[in-house]
């Protein structure tokens, strides 16, 4: 009985095989071409869509950053730049400002110079003149004093040397 | 699990003991009629009908192929009231039996009365072939209308909507993610998927049939297990790369003795991987199947051979018992679909591989040094 059982159960029978072998390699086929291949070709595409979109969000990430700390960068070199401008603004202000003072110190001096000259020149021209008038006057003094007792020569010398000694003090 | 079994005979035993005097009757009649009371076996093997008991019979078609051609019968009691002298093995030396004045099956088994010519190959549709449709059938009510709407475009540029897409989804990526990619060669696993995928799904839902009410697992039959084993291993041979014939008839990095010894070892080897596959997913169905029968018919056993009231005592265990059985069937319909396909991929993957190994460089410095 057992070995009957035994027997009956590991037949292996060659119609059904045969049967089974067919069409499950039909069944393969057609699976294949109207299921596995459009949901696999389907799962692929998303996949590669999903990952490509996470590629291309990364690099607009990426550019953003890159972006942001450009202008980040060029913000501080404006600043940068202006504040430079202005110092330069204030020293030239602080230049001219010392040239002008400088400039009009010379002119006051050099006026002031101009006025020693004048004066100096007056002062030289005038005592020539006033020696001259003195030597005149005195001359004529001494010519009118002395008139009768001497004659023009001898009170010329005279009036030379005490001249001369005037001016010598 | 051995103790279970342990406690429910010991319980059954002193249940008998107590009842011995009462069932003392139906012993006899359980002794007299000398024959299983519960037809296991027909049960477990393939038939030419469909067996929807207690609603009735389907006659399956018969076709086949004797030493006179072909003969094709609409149902076997077409064949055997046909005058084409073809007659159930049974009636060779019984009366055949009429209903109706029609010549019913008994065995189902054809033969020529005269005993010849003989029948030789029969390609007759069988129970356990209708059911493998069944279950390729399912298989194509998924997926058809799946990829339908993979081609319009949902989950393919949007999100998978919905359950049904989101489960099949998982398990068609768990096929490719889990089972072919890490096995198979990365440039050649596409090749197989259609196979893989068909393995997976059939047998999953062959199997899962086994746990319906009047439903067959196909699985659970030597010739189907057979014929994929059989598909693995032209998988395996027909894609086999250059390094696979190199390892059977040239084992690398051994001596020469040992190469010559490896040879048949190999061989052998290429025939038994799809064997055990072979094996393996028909013992552990038809363990099931045989299981589940057999705590059932233990009631009826019990109740013949040791009265009613110890039958009915002890049926509560029984059914206990199936419903255990019958949870852990579920999970090995699982379990078994996914081991034939995850090995499967495996021998595939092993035939198919080409490694750039430098055996033949290490094995000449070898040999320089010896």
């Amino acid at each position: 009985m057992t070995t009957v059982i035994a027997q009956s159960l590991l037949d292996v029978d060659f119609g059904l095989f045969a049967w089974i072998l067919i069409t499950f390699l039909l069944f393969m086929f057609i699976l294949a071409k109207f299921a596995w291949k459009p949901i696999l070709n389907a799962l692929k595409e998303r996949e590669s869509s999903i990952k490509d979109s996470l590629e291309s969000a990364e690099i607009a990430m990426e550019q953003a950053k890159k972006i942001s700390a450009d202008n980040e960068k060029a913000m501080k070199e404006a600043e940068q730049k202006a504040q430079e401008i202005r110092k330069q603004a204030v020293e030239e202000a602080e230049a001219i400002r010392q040239e002008r003072i400088e400039k009009s110190r010379k002119e006051a001096e050099a006026m002031l110079e101009q006025a020693r000259e004048t004066i100096e020149q007056e002062k030289q021209k005038a005592l020539v003149e006033l020696r001259k008038e003195v030597a005149d006057l005195a001359v004529q003094a001494a010519s009118k004093i002395i008139e009768s007792e001497l004659d023009d020569k001898k009170n010329k010398k005279l009036v030379d040397e005490y001249i001369q000694d005037i001016s010598k003090n | 699990m051995k103790q279970y079994f342990r406690i429910i005979i010991l319980i059954l035993t002193t249940i008998a003991l107590s009842h011995q005097s009462l069932s003392a009757s139906e012993e006899q009649q359980g002794v007299e009629s000398n024959s299983s009371p519960v037809d296991l076996l027909s049960k477990v093997v393939d038939s030419n009908y469909l067996d929807f008991q207690p609603l009735g019979y389907i006659e399956l078609p018969r076709f086949f192929y004797a030493e006179d051609g072909f003969h094709f019968f609409r149902s076997t009691t077409s064949a055997l009231n046909s005058d084409r002298g073809f007659i159930d093995v049974a009636y060779l030396e019984n009366e055949p039996e009429t209903e109706g004045g029609v010549v019913v099956p008994a065995t189902y088994e054809l033969t020529r009365a005269e005993g010849e010519p003989q029948i030789l190959f029969d390609f007759s549709i069988t129970k356990h072939l209708v059911w493998f449709w069944f279950g390729v059938f399912i298989v194509f009510i998924i997926f058809i209308p799946l990829a339908r709407k993979y081609q319009r475009g949902v989950g393919r540029t949007t999100e998978p909507n919905g359950v049904f897409q989101n489960i099949f989804e998982t398990l068609v990526l768990f096929i490719r993610d889990n089972v072919a990619r890490p096995n198979i060669p990365e440039d050649k696993y596409e090749k197989f998927m259609p196979y893989l995928l068909t393995a997976f799904f059939s047998i999953l839902f062959m199997n899962l049939f086994g746990l319906l009410p009047w439903g067959v697992s196909s699985t659970a039959d030597v010739t189907v297990t057979a014929a994929l084993a059989v598909l693995t291993f032209f998988a395996t041979q027909i894609f086999a790369s250059k390094d696979h014939w190199k390892h059977i008839f040239w084992f690398p990095d051994v001596p020469v003795f040992i190469k010559i010894m490896m040879i048949p070892v190999e061989i052998v080897g290429q025939f038994t991987k799809p064997f055990a596959l072979c094996i393996r997913l028909f013992a552990n169905m038809t363990s099931g199947k045989i299981l589940i029968f057999s705590l059932i018919s233990a009631i009826f056993i019990i109740d013949i051979h040791f009265g009613a009231i110890a039958a009915y005592g002890s049926s509560i265990f029984w059914i206990g018992l199936t419903l255990f059985v019958y949870i852990l069937k579920a999970f090995i319909a699982f379990i078994q679909a996914y081991v034939f396909v995850i090995l499967s991929a495996l021998f595939i993957g092993l035939a198919t591989e080409e490694h750039d190994h430098h055996h033949g460089d290490e094995h000449a410095v070898e040999h320089a040094h010896s």
